[in-house]
């Protein structure tokens, strides 16, 4: 079940009366309705794998508990490595298994020997990067002792598999969550609509410009023999906001979804590509996975604590990681690697925090010079998507050597019957949209609300395609 | 609460508005046009006469070339259409009826299509814009799982078929932007090319007694159509040429022209004839039929 499917327009108002006209009692029955709205939300896929979902729920619910519960260091030590070797164990079966079987043989064979990989038929349980995770924070929160063991099974549960994040998060923290699955929720017209208005968006940004952008990134990507320098520079820029209109549209309708349930998820982007510089970047792209890294790896590897070549070494270590938690091939890495080498000018000289403070834009020598590292800024993430896409090394290699030597600008006729410049003014008009409404959580809300709703709906209706259907890129991580 | 629903009914209300009217629109500026494809057209003509038209699907559209009948003094025009299936196929000869063209003979053809009784997507989507004031496209459909949606749900056509009548359909219309399908009285010349994929696999295809062919017979006997039925060829390298002797078996009456031209360079793809093949197969079959 999708977030833009007719079953979830059908779903959601369902479980939206339940929850607040039959199960309306206390927060257990509350929370219960959203269990089982959840673990059905997650059949719709594979309900094979509820057994997973179920497995991890029940793991770090009693790890948590006996970590909690055992005074001595080595007992609390074994419940918690117990969680984390048998989180990661699941992930790396299903997710790792077969990359690492296969470059194993590729290495082996590379020697001279001849050896044919062991390779797993399963296919990937879907969210199960972000699940798990969400359990892994929990656990080690209680074993640095940040939070306390949550002792009632329903609250933990929808901590874990609350649909609107458990397929594509944001990857939610304890101390966020928990707190307000612990309460009964009331009401509020405000918080509603707000997310009915961030429902919406979410929609534009996924069937208007991600699938949009799809039709021509996927056509240039996958005919990249075929293309010249100016179709496959616009090719990679669509891929940057097919992705972004992907994920930040996913995320803008968990979002939205669970506050009409009365619950606030963390906010997982921050218009990123009006980044200033990369570290910006990566403080307003995917914030609860970067944030998630940085609290759980980082500072637990040493942070920047230890001088600069700890610190170098150490985002180095969460870039690759990053990379890799997307998904079992060396593009990822490789998209990692890039990243963190266009962080480490800003860690040498000091300069990844210079640029904390909101976009305060004025026309002037100042203002361009803003305008021009935004530009920059995004022109070097989108190279690194280059490899983010990519289906080998090679293939993204051999994209960017044909866009610095082909030389040829002249507007290319897609294999799809599409001008390869056509999709621009789209994508001109949705940044220009974007660029005045940076501060609010969606645009709608505010002056001429209606007339901006019936806008975005007719943008959905017109420009929406819905024939190519195109899943979230997220759900295969 | 109460203000909330009212936001979801303001917020319905302007769905079922925004639905209405690009339905209005979309309808009124596509349904304008008569010259873009096939389909609007034989919608938007009538009394049209024919000695010869060629119907089926891409295996006819770039197969029959229209000016070998004509230079023997035929009146003929190519009615393939590329993807469609044999439903469709019979929908539109049902509207040249309807529209009166006067008919002499038929060449349909029919081998890969015979095994499909389901519709084209792509080839549907041209009929959606007339779905509400041509009864005859209406009662076609009426027994598709998705007609209650298709029919009365505002707007529903032009999103299922985006990729076909969608916005970029109707700013082509309303700027007037030329297609080639009615080009060489619409047959679609092929060339050959590298990449041209010259291997199939057909064996899985099963031959089945297809109702919209039926209905094709039907329709010409009714209306004295003189209808002639063909297979055309297919590349060397295809798995399952049986498949076209089991066609024949089930209906003798269709001939069985798979093998008239065998050698590859007469092929842009291994189901579809260059250009040269296309006429040296076109003079076959009118020599076949005509002499």
């Amino acid at each position: 079940m999708f977030f833009n499917s007719l079953h979830f327009a059908a779903f959601l108002p369902i479980v939206f009366l339940l929850y607040w006209f039959v199960f309306n009692k206390n927060k257990s029955w509350q929370n219960s309705l959203l269990i089982i709205a959840s673990y059905y939300f997650y059949a719709c896929w594979d309900w094979r794998f509820l057994f997973l979902l179920v497995f991890s729920t029940l793991l770090d619910y009693f790890t948590g508990i006996m970590i909690e519960k055992n005074e001595t260091i080595s007992k609390r030590r074994f419940w918690f490595w117990l969680s984390i070797i048998v989180n990661l164990g699941f992930l790396g079966v299903f997710k790792y298994y077969n990359f690492f079987a296969t470059s194993f043989t590729e290495l082996i064979n590379g020697f001279g020997f001849q050896v044919n990989p062991l390779l797993i038929k399963v296919i990937l349980p879907v969210g199960i990067s972000f699940y798990t995770f969400h359990g892994l924070s929990y656990v080690i929160d209680i074993y640095y002792k940040r939070i306390k063991a949550e002792y009632n099974f329903i609250d933990y549960s929808l901590f874990v598999s609350y649909f609107p994040l458990l397929v594509a998060g944001p990857i939610e923290r304890a101390t966020h969550l928990l707190p307000q699955v612990k309460v009964k929720r009331e009401f509020s017209f405000e918080k509603a609509k707000e997310g009915v208005h961030q429902i919406i968006w979410g929609l534009v940004k996924k069937v208007v410009i991600a699938d949009s952008c799809a039709m021509y990134a996927n056509e240039v990507f996958n005919h990249q023999e075929d293309m010249n320098s100016l179709s496959l520079v616009l090719g990679a820029i669509y891929f940057a906001f097919q992705i972004y209109g992907d994920f930040s549209g996913y995320s803008d309708i968990a979002l939205g979804t669970s506050k009409l349930f009365g619950i606030d998820l963390l906010k997982n982007f921050n218009f990123p590509y009006f980044s200033r510089d990369i570290a910006e970047f990566w403080r307003r792209w995917h914030i609860s996975l970067s944030s998630w890294f940085r609290d759980y790896l980082y500072i637990p590897l040493g942070g920047s604590k230890g001088g600069k070549w700890m610190q170098v070494r150490n985002t180095f270590i969460i870039f690759l990681v990053s990379g890799f938690w997307h998904g079992a091939n060396w593009t990822f890495i490789a998209w990692g690697l890039i990243n963190a080498i266009y962080f480490l000018p800003l860690l040498l000289l000091n300069k990844n925090r210079s640029n904390l403070e909101d976009i305060n834009f004025r026309w002037n020598r100042e203002g361009l010079q803003t305008i021009l590292h935004i530009v920059l800024t995004f022109s070097i993430t989108t190279f690194a998507w280059i490899f983010f896409r990519a289906k080998s090394i090679s293939d993204a290699l051999l994209y960017i050597k044909n866009m610095f030597t082909n030389l040829n600008f002249d507007v290319q006729y897609l294999g799809n019957e599409r001008y390869s410049f056509e999709l621009l003014p789209l994508v001109g008009v949705f940044i220009v949209f974007e660029w005045f409404h940076k501060y609010k959580t969606e645009p709608i809300s505010g002056k001429y609300e209606n007339v901006k709703l019936l806008f975005c709906i007719m943008a959905i209706l017109a420009l929406g395609v819905f024939s190519d259907y195109k899943e979230f890129i997220y759900f295969q991580f | 609460m109460k203000r909330f629903f009212k936001k979801i009914i303001l917020f319905l209300v302007i769905l079922f508005v925004a639905s209405l009217l690009l339905d209005v629109i979309y309808t009124a500026i596509i349904s304008h046009s008569a010259e873009r494809n096939k389909i609007e057209n034989v919608i938007h003509t009538s009394n049209k006469k024919y000695d010869v038209v060629f119907m089926g699907t891409s295996r006819a559209n770039n197969h029959f070339v229209t000016k070998v009948f004509e230079d023997k003094g035929f009146k003929a025009f190519n009615y393939g259409i590329s993807g469609s299936h044999l439903f469709e196929t019979s929908l539109l000869l049902k509207l040249m009826v309807a529209n009166k063209y006067e008919i002499k003979n038929l060449i349909l053809e029919a081998d890969l299509s015979i095994c499909n009784e389901k519709r084209d997507e792509g080839t549907t989507a041209r009929f959606m814009p007339y779905i509400h004031r041509n009864e005859i496209i209406k009662n076609h459909y009426k027994n598709e799982a998705d007609f209650y949606q298709i029919y009365y749900l505002p707007f529903y056509r032009y999103i299922k078929f985006d990729n076909k009548i969608g916005f970029r359909e109707v700013y082509d219309v309303a700027a007037k932007k030329p297609t080639n399908t009615l080009f060489n009285k619409g047959y679609y010349p092929l060339i050959s090319h590298k990449k041209g994929n010259m291997k199939n696999d057909i064996s899985s295809l099963k031959v089945i007694r297809n109702k919209y062919y039926e209905e094709i017979k039907q329709i010409c006997k009714q209306n004295n159509i003189k209808l002639t039925v063909v297979m055309t060829p297919m590349c060397q390298n295809t798995k399952g040429l049986d498949y076209f002797d089991k066609v024949h078996q089930l209906y003798p009456e269709i001939h069985n022209f798979e093998n008239v031209i065998t050698d590859d360079k007469y092929f842009a793809s291994c189901g579809h004839l260059n250009d040269e093949g296309a006429k040296i197969y076109t003079n076959y079959i009118m020599n076949f039929f005509y002499n």
